[in-house]
C-alpha cells in the first residue's frame, strides 16, 4: 500500500496520467461530435450519421481521414504567424486546462485518491485562467485571416466574454468560499453530503450559462453565426487547420460538462455514498466514483448538446443585456448569500 | 518547496505536447495531401464577388469604452480570488470581509451609473 501512495505521488506518473488524458479528451472529443450529429438528427426527426461503422460512430474517423488529405491553404493577405499560431493556442488552451481536472477517483481504505494529472492549491483560478487563454486565439485567427466575416465574428465575441467572464468568476468564488479552498479536489471532497446545486441553485444558473456562452454553444454562437457571418472567425480556415481549432471548441465542451458536474453536482459523490462502505469490496472503490463523475459529465453534456435545438439564438445586444443586467447582478446576489450562509454555518 | 514544482512537471510536460502535436499533424498534412496550382484559391473569401479593402477597419469607440469597464470589473473580481481561502478560521476573516463588502458596494454603485449611462449597451 505505501508502494502505491509512492506511485501515486511521483510527478512522472502524473504525467504520464496527463498523457493518457490527452488521449482520453480526444476520444471524448469524437463521442461529443457523434453525439452532436445523431441528437441532432433525432430532435429534427432525421436519422443522423449511420453509414459509416455501426450507428455511425466512426463518422468523425472518416472526417479526420478527409481532413487530413486536404491541401493546406493560408490566404495571401492572412498575417501567417498568427494564422498558423491560432489553432495551436486554442489546443493548447485546452489541453492546459485538462491538466488540473479530475477525471475519476479511486477509493481505497476510506481514502479517495483523485485521477488528476496536476494537483494544485489553486487549480481553480488556473482553469479559469487558461480557459481563458482560447479566446485569444480566437482574435489571433481573426485578425490573422484578415477577413471582413472573421472579425465581425472576433468583435461579437470579444464583447461576449466580456460580459460573462465577471459572473462566471464571482460564481465560481462563492463556491471557492463555500467550500474555503481553490483546489478543485477539495471542493469535490467537501460536497460529500450535500452538492452545491442545492446550496447555491442561482450560482449554478449563473455558471451554466456563462460556460455554455464561453464554450460558444448556442444560444451563444454569435462568434461563428453561420447565419449571418459565414463561419464567423473560421471563415478562412480549411483543411486540417480548421479541424483542429473545430475539434478544441468540442473538447472545450467536455470539459466544461466535468467542471460544472465537478464544482456543482458533487463529482464523484453519490448522496448516501459512503467511502467506508465500499471499502468490504475494493473493486467497486475502483470503479464506482469514475463511473459516477463520467456519468454526470455526459447527462450534463448531452443536456448543453440538446439546448441547441430547444432555444432560439440571441442577437448579439441581447446576449451583452443578459450578461451585464441579469447574470452580473444575479451572481452578486448568490455572493451575498454565500457570504451570508457561510458566517452563519462557519466560524 | 519540491511539493509545488512536483505539481508543475504534468502541466509542463502536457504543454510541451501541445506545442509539438499541431506541427506532427501538420507535417503529415503536407505530406499526404494533393497541390493544385491557382491564384485565386489563396484570395480572400468574401461570399463570392472580388475582396475589396482590408478588414482590419477603425470599430467603434464605445466598444473600447466597454472593454474598458469590464478591465474594472475584472481586476475588482480578482481580488476576491484571495479572500475567498481565508474566508474560515482566520482573524482577519471579520475585518477582511466588512472591507470587501463595502469594496462590492462601491463597485455596484459604479454598475448603476454604467447601466444609467448606457455604457452596458452594444448600440445605443
Amino acid at each position: 500500500m505505501v508502494d502505491f501512495v509512492e506511485i501515486y505521488n511521483n510527478p512522472w506518473f502524473r504525467s504520464l496520467i496527463g498523457l493518457v488524458f490527452v488521449g482520453l479528451i480526444f476520444l471524448f472529443g469524437m463521442i461529443a461530435v457523434w453525439m452532436e450529429r445523431k441528437i441532432a438528427g433525432d430532435i429534427q426527426h432525421r436519422i443522423g450519421p449511420n453509414r459509416v461503422g455501426k450507428f455511425g460512430v466512426l463518422q468523425l474517423v472518416a472526417d479526420a481521414i478527409k481532413l487530413f488529405t486536404k491541401e493546406d491553404i493560408i490566404p495571401i493577405k492572412a498575417d501567417r504567424v498568427l494564422f498558423v499560431a491560432a489553432p495551436m493556442v486554442m489546443l493548447g488552451s485546452v489541453f492546459l486546462m485538462l491538466a488540473a481536472i479530475p477525471f475519476g477517483a479511486v477509493v481505497i481504505n476510506d481514502t479517495v485518491y483523485p485521477i488528476v494529472a496536476a494537483e494544485m492549491d489553486i487549480s481553480l483560478l488556473y482553469i479559469q485562467a487558461m480557459s481563458s487563454i482560447s479566446l485569444v486565439g480566437i482574435f489571433m485567427a481573426a485578425y490573422g485571416s484578415n477577413n471582413k466575416y472573421s472579425l465581425i465574428g472576433a468583435f461579437r465575441n470579444f464583447a461576449r466574454m466580456v460580459g460573462y467572464e465577471v459572473p462566471l468568476i464571482i460564481s465560481v468564488i462563492s463556491v471557492a468560499i463555500m467550500a474555503n479552498s481553490l483546489d478543485i479536489i477539495e471542493i469535490v471532497k467537501i460536497q460529500d453530503p450535500i452538492w452545491y446545486i442545492v446550496l447555491q441553485p442561482i450560482g449554478f444558473i449563473v455558471f451554466f450559462v456563462a460556460s455554455m456562452s464561453e464554450m460558444g454553444r448556442l444560444p451563444f454562437d454569435q462568434t461563428e453565426a453561420e447565419e449571418e457571418l459565414v463561419a464567423g472567425w473560421v471563415t478562412e480556415y480549411s483543411g486540417m487547420r480548421f479541424g483542429l481549432g473545430f475539434f478544441a471548441e468540442y473538447m472545450h465542451v467536455v470539459l466544461g460538462s466535468f467542471l460544472i458536474s465537478l464544482l456543482f453536482l458533487g463529482g464523484w459523490n453519490i448522496p448516501g455514498f459512503i467511502p467506508g462502505a465500499l471499502t468490504a469490496n475494493p473493486v467497486l472503490g475502483f470503479i464506482v466514483p469514475t463511473a459516477v463523475l463520467l456519468g454526470k459529465a455526459a447527462v450534463v453534456m448531452i443536456f448543453i448538446l440538446m439546448f441547441r435545438w430547444a432555444v432560439p439564438r440571441f442577437r448579439i445586444d441581447q446576449v451583452v443585456d443578459l450578461s451585464w443586467k441579469k447574470l452580473f447582478p444575479l451572481s452578486v446576489l448568490n455572493l451575498v448569500w454565500v457570504i451570508a450562509f457561510t458566517l452563519y454555518m462557519g466560524v | 518547496m519540491a511539493g509545488i514544482i512536483d505539481s508543475y512537471i504534468p502541466v509542463a510536460i502536457i504543454l510541451v505536447v501541445a506545442i509539438i502535436m499541431p506541427f506532427i499533424t501538420m507535417f503529415i498534412v503536407n505530406v499526404l495531401s494533393p497541390r493544385s496550382s491557382g491564384e485565386t484559391k489563396f484570395d480572400t473569401y468574401e461570399s463570392g464577388s472580388d475582396p475589396t479593402g482590408e478588414a482590419r477597419i477603425q470599430f467603434k469607440v464605445e466598444y473600447y469604452l466597454y472593454a474598458i469597464s469590464f478591465v474594472i470589473f475584472d481586476v475588482a473580481v480578482l481580488f476576491m480570488f484571495p479572500w475567498s481561502v481565508v474566508f474560515v478560521g482566520y482573524d482577519i476573516a471579520a475585518l477582511l470581509t466588512i472591507e470587501l463588502l463595502i469594496f462590492i458596494t462601491v463597485l455596484l454603485f459604479g454598475f448603476v451609473y454604467l447601466w444609467k449611462k448606457e455604457g452596458l449597451q452594444w448600440e445605443k
